[in-house]
């Protein structure tokens, strides 16, 4: 059987501390200015109900992938898990990917001069049975990475403890990213 | 100054630029001036002058594979990696309206490319260096007796081409001033616009001899009436999208009153490009006399307007994201 990967991003756990940003980077040298992963942070509401609210803008690995459908090429693809990845040597960088996602997730690398964004690590980590990058190093356990079809992992028992929330999900991408929205300070 | 996380000059990037523009701008051209000339041929062709071939047609076959093959090249060069753009002829995703856009290139260019060739036998018998090519011409002409269905073929590939730049942009759902079925129709009326003016505009300066009164008077009733359809179309563009919920209405409220691009709508597309050629149209129309001025400034603000429309669909879409 396949695996069904789920990250979970906890948006009561997240500091903004940007250090999955960072390794990110470094991970996966990503040109300055460029971005894999960022998770952007705003103060909300009026005093003294203020409250921070965070996002995490990365690739969501869609199960129905605009950017899959779109692409001429097939440089842009699913594997046998569904994770969406960028075949390199195909790629002809003509950005029409980069239009159709609504999750803004991608980038021309200017040094290699192709399409990229976030693979969860699956080359260097995952496929190596390691976290992706980003969950292995959050201080304080924000994100949450496993297999749905593993009843005991993690990621099965929060997805049915908790309420989530898929980014947005109206548009029936079937994200394999999910929120934990806030439950205290202010909502959007 | 950029915000704590970092830069976000990546996601306020337009990846789709000029050449984008121009391209489906010329892709218009090719396919509106090569149905123009069909047009032309077929409703027309009896009453013509002393020439085979009416001076509408002869402009046609001439815009129509030169546009392509140099919006192709644009095309080509505008790619991350314009060398590896032979993956586009190797593998194809039905899926892709980019996939099917290549597969109708191929149908499409040659045929405009023969269709040249024919329209212009006597210049090429002219030059020795073109000789390789009247076997061609003579291997086309044994077809004569499927001209018709030939020349109906051409036309619904044109249809094709100049449909596809629209469904090209149509296919995005995360670009809400794109993602609309009116866009495909919107692109074709204002590339049979485009056609009209482009195909008088070429036809006045080279082909002067072969011009009838009659074929110009005849295209000029047309892009009234392919101009009073586009004016509805554009209107229908932006109600649809204030009807499509709270993302695409702020979109197109942006995109029709915030900074350069709502004030190019306004002043060029809707302006120069719409009701300007309106005037001069019913004006020209009305005289009742062929007044060669008006027909040349008519054709001139319909190729700016037609420009401006692609150019404003293209950035616009990109910036006002709602």
């Amino acid at each position: 059987m396949g695996k069904a990967y789920r990250l979970l991003y906890d948006e009561n756990a997240c500091i903004g501390c940007q250090a999955c940003s960072v390794a990110c980077r470094v991970e996966h040298g990503v040109p300055e200015d460029f971005f894999r992963l960022q998770v952007r942070m705003e103060l909300k509401g009026v005093f003294p109900r203020l409250g921070m609210s965070y996002e995490r803008m990365a690739c969501v690995m869609c199960e129905d992938a605009p950017c899959v459908s779109v692409c001429p090429t097939f440089a842009s693809f699913q594997d046998k898990d569904g994770l969406v990845h960028i075949d390199e040597r195909v790629c002809i960088t003509c950005k029409y990917c980069i239009l159709a996602c609504p999750y803004h997730a991608r980038f021309v690398n200017p040094l290699k001069n192709v399409v990229e964004k976030c693979d969860f690590c699956y080359e260097s980590r995952v496929s190596k049975a390691l976290l992706p990058v980003c969950v292995s190093i959050c201080p304080t356990e924000a994100l949450m990475f496993g297999d749905m079809n593993e009843r005991d992992s993690l990621v099965y028992e929060t997805s049915h403890k908790e309420a989530l929330i898929f980014p947005k999900a109206h548009l029936k991408t079937k994200p394999k990213v999910a929120f934990l929205p806030k439950r205290k300070g202010m909502k959007s | 100054m950029s915000p704590v996380w970092g830069s976000m000059a990546q996601y306020e990037m337009v990846h789709w630029s000029w050449a984008i523009a121009v391209y489906l701008f010329l892709a218009g051209l090719s396919s509106g001036s090569i149905m123009v000339a069909l047009l032309v041929k077929w409703n027309r062709h009896e009453r013509s002058n002393s020439s085979i071939w009416d001076a509408m047609i002869k402009s046609g076959a001439v815009v129509a594979p030169l546009s392509i093959l140099l919006g192709l090249l644009l095309l080509v060069v505008d790619l991350g990696r314009p060398l590896s753009f032979y993956w586009l002829l190797i593998r194809y995703n039905i899926t892709s309206v980019m996939s099917l856009g290549v597969l109708f290139l191929l149908l499409y260019t040659p045929i405009v490319m023969v269709f040249m060739l024919l329209v212009f036998e006597r210049s090429v018998m002219k030059y020795t260096f073109l000789s390789p090519l009247i076997a061609l011409i003579q291997a086309v002409k044994e077809l004569h007796s499927y001209a018709k269905i030939i020349e109906y073929f051409l036309f619904v590939t044109a249809l094709c081409i100049s449909s596809y730049t629209g469904f090209l942009l149509s296919a995005l759902y995360a670009i809400p001033l794109w993602n609309s079925p009116i866009l495909p129709i919107l692109f074709i009326t204002s590339s049979i616009s485009l056609g009209i003016a482009v195909n008088i505009l070429i036809g006045l300066l080279f082909f002067k001899s072969t011009i009838n009164e009659e074929s110009i008077k005849y295209l000029l009733v047309l892009d009234l009436r392919v101009i009073l359809t586009e004016l509805p179309l554009l209107a229908l563009l932006f109600i649809g999208m204030f009807y499509a919920g709270a993302e695409s209405a702020n979109a197109a409220k942006a995109a029709l009153s915030q900074g350069f691009w709502a004030g190019l709508f306004w002043f060029g597309v809707i302006g120069v490009g719409l009701c300007l050629p309106l005037l001069t149209v019913m004006i020209a129309l009305k005289s009742h006399v062929y007044r060669i001025s008006y027909v040349v400034i008519n054709s001139m603000v319909v190729i700016v307007g037609v420009l401006i429309l692609r150019y404003y669909i293209v950035y616009a879409g990109q910036i006002y994201l709602g």
